[in-house]
């Protein structure tokens, strides 16, 4: 085959990409081997890292946030594209471009507006007191709740717009013939439009796990000392303590993170493809 | 049908409660911008004091300046780039095509944090200084794929028969280019650089890593009056922020008007 000229168009993208995208990730994994302290070629970062009880408990708190903040989002995201897909006509476009928005304002400001909703003596505080709901302040800033309202607040429009597409392609008509061959409104909703709606559902959870697990700026803002994230240790790596080789190996261990449960995730959406 | 009524009430109720999770707090800080009280307190008393503050304050407005400018290069290189990319891309053997693919995509499933922190990384093996330029490559770097995304929803319905037999009719290349493929592709592109815009304006992870001492951006500077004790200047300038992103969303919506879904769900 001769190769077509017009692929160099190709070129300047992927030498960009290459060199400031790809390459220093190579770079991350190679100084994660060097150690701070002696600058020798070894495992000491990464057995510091499995050696302390601190950073393993940091990596479950992650772990676990990522996994309340996807689970609350499925919750919330599918009966709301649920109602968009099949029951609203003229509305939906307006309401996903709603619930869009939100996801597109300055993520600083967005926490920001958090921080000023749920502090004590904030609005909201106030507003329960009102109403006898709470009597000494909230107490939900600088909690783990405080995180999870706060990701899920960044990530779940996400979730909402794929479940709404893959529920939107959703014949009509596969619904009535499993109506009038006798499924009632339960079967036909789990023998045909969840199953339907799963690579919906997965692209979904990939789209708000992933982001979640890397996430530092919400669990810092709003989450006190209990509410701190695998990232938030790499971001002490870089700005408070200079153990940035050691930092690299964090980093490298929650990118493999990542990729396997992006792995899993994908395999998993085959599997239910139609 | 009875039951479909109940359905349709709870949801209406599921809606006005998602709608006020999403807008409640921003509404909230938009409005303690007009608040006069120092500390966020009732009872509201209207003021612009904030705003004003805002327009004098000099380091703000060299960060808004940074932001604009990082943003603007972002943009357009990312069109650039991406345009390119789109155009040569279809040239591709199947397998490259997915190989190159998958490459240029990757920014966006990897956590900005490591891309950040990685960038910083090399740009110190490699014994460089930290200066504006790789601030604006990681920039580029991660909003490449989201104009792509918006690029290649608009590609396909451009018929590449269009453009050989424009060729074959004897025009040159530019010709074709200028005359056939640049009108096909216009607003994908004006919509995929504002994209990119904004994606680089909101950036703070990579700005927050890379970014030179004595230069900070808007999201920087929001960090660091949370950090360091704010006033509601704060809020006045989030809502500037906020103002001016509806702006530039409305006008990326209107371009790709029904195609507003392709700007989110890149694999289907």
């Amino acid at each position: 085959m001769i190769k077509d000229r017009r692929t160099i168009m190709t070129w300047p993208a992927m030498l960009t990409l290459l060199l400031f995208a790809l390459f220093p990730l190579v770079i991350m994994f190679y100084t994660s081997f060097i150690s701070d302290a002696t600058g020798e070629f070894s495992m000491a970062n990464y057995a510091k890292f499995f050696s302390n009880l601190t950073y393993i408990k940091v990596t479950g708190t992650s772990i676990l946030i990522s996994l309340c903040v996807t689970l609350v989002s499925l919750v919330i995201a599918y009966p709301l594209a649920y109602i968009m897909a099949k029951k609203l006509k003229g509305l939906k476009n307006i309401i996903l471009v709603l619930v869009i928005i939100p996801f597109f304002t300055n993520q600083l400001v967005r926490v920001y507006s958090w921080l000023i909703f749920l502090q004590d003596g904030g609005i909201l505080n106030r507003l329960f007191m009102t109403f006898g709901l709470a009597e000494n302040g909230l107490g939900i800033l600088y909690t783990k709740a405080a995180v999870i309202i706060g990701l899920t607040h960044a990530f779940f429009p996400y979730m909402v717009v794929t479940i709404f597409m893959a529920l939107e392609r959703l014949d009509d008509a596969m619904l009535e013939a499993s109506r009038s061959l006798g499924a009632s409104k339960t079967t036909t909703f789990m023998k045909v439009i969840f199953p339907l709606s799963m690579p919906g559902v997965i692209s979904g959870v990939t789209i708000v796990f992933i982001p979640c697990l890397g996430s530092f700026v919400e669990p810092r803002i709003l989450g006190g000392t209990g509410g701190l994230t695998i990232g938030n240790i790499i971001e002490d790596q870089f700005f408070e303590i200079y153990g940035w080789n050691f930092g690299a190996a964090i980093a490298f261990l929650l990118l493999a993170m990542v990729l396997i449960c992006m792995g899993g995730l994908n395999s998993a959406g085959k599997r239910w493809q139609v | 049908m009875s039951n479909n009524n109940k359905t349709g009430v709870l949801g209406k109720i599921l809606i006005i409660l998602v709608l006020l999770y999403l807008y409640a707090p921003i509404f909230v800080l938009m409005l303690l911008s007009f608040n006069e009280s120092r500390y966020n307190s009732l009872p509201f008393a209207f003021t612009l004091d904030w705003y004003r503050d805002l327009a004098e304050d000099r380091a703000l407005m060299e960060a808004a300046k940074n932001s604009m400018v990082l943003a603007l290069i972002t943009g357009i290189i990312c069109v650039i780039l991406g345009t390119m990319f789109i155009l040569g891309q279809r040239y591709l053997a199947r397998r490259t095509e997915g190989i190159f693919n998958s490459i240029v995509m990757m920014p966006m499933s990897i956590p900005w944090l490591i891309m950040g922190l990685s960038s910083l990384l090399m740009i110190r093996q490699l014994g460089f200084e930290k200066n504006m330029i790789f601030v604006a490559l990681g920039h580029i770097v991660i909003s490449l794929p989201y104009s792509l995304l918006v690029l290649r929803a608009r590609i396909s319905s451009l018929d590449k028969s269009l453009e050989e037999m424009s060729a074959s009719l004897g025009a040159g290349p530019l010709t074709t280019f200028r005359r056939i493929t640049l009108p096909a592709l216009a607003p994908a592109m004006i919509a995929g650089g504002f994209l990119s815009f904004m994606i680089s304006f909101d950036n703070f992870p990579i700005s927050y890593f890379l970014m030179p001492s004595g230069y900070s951006t808007l999201p920087i500077e929001i960090q660091l009056s949370i950090k360091f004790g704010f006033t509601p200047e704060i809020n006045a300038l989030s809502t500037v922020i906020i103002g001016f992103s509806l702006v530039v969303l409305a006008i990326v919506g209107l371009i790709m008007r029904s195609n507003i879904k392709s700007l989110v769900g890149g694999d289907n």
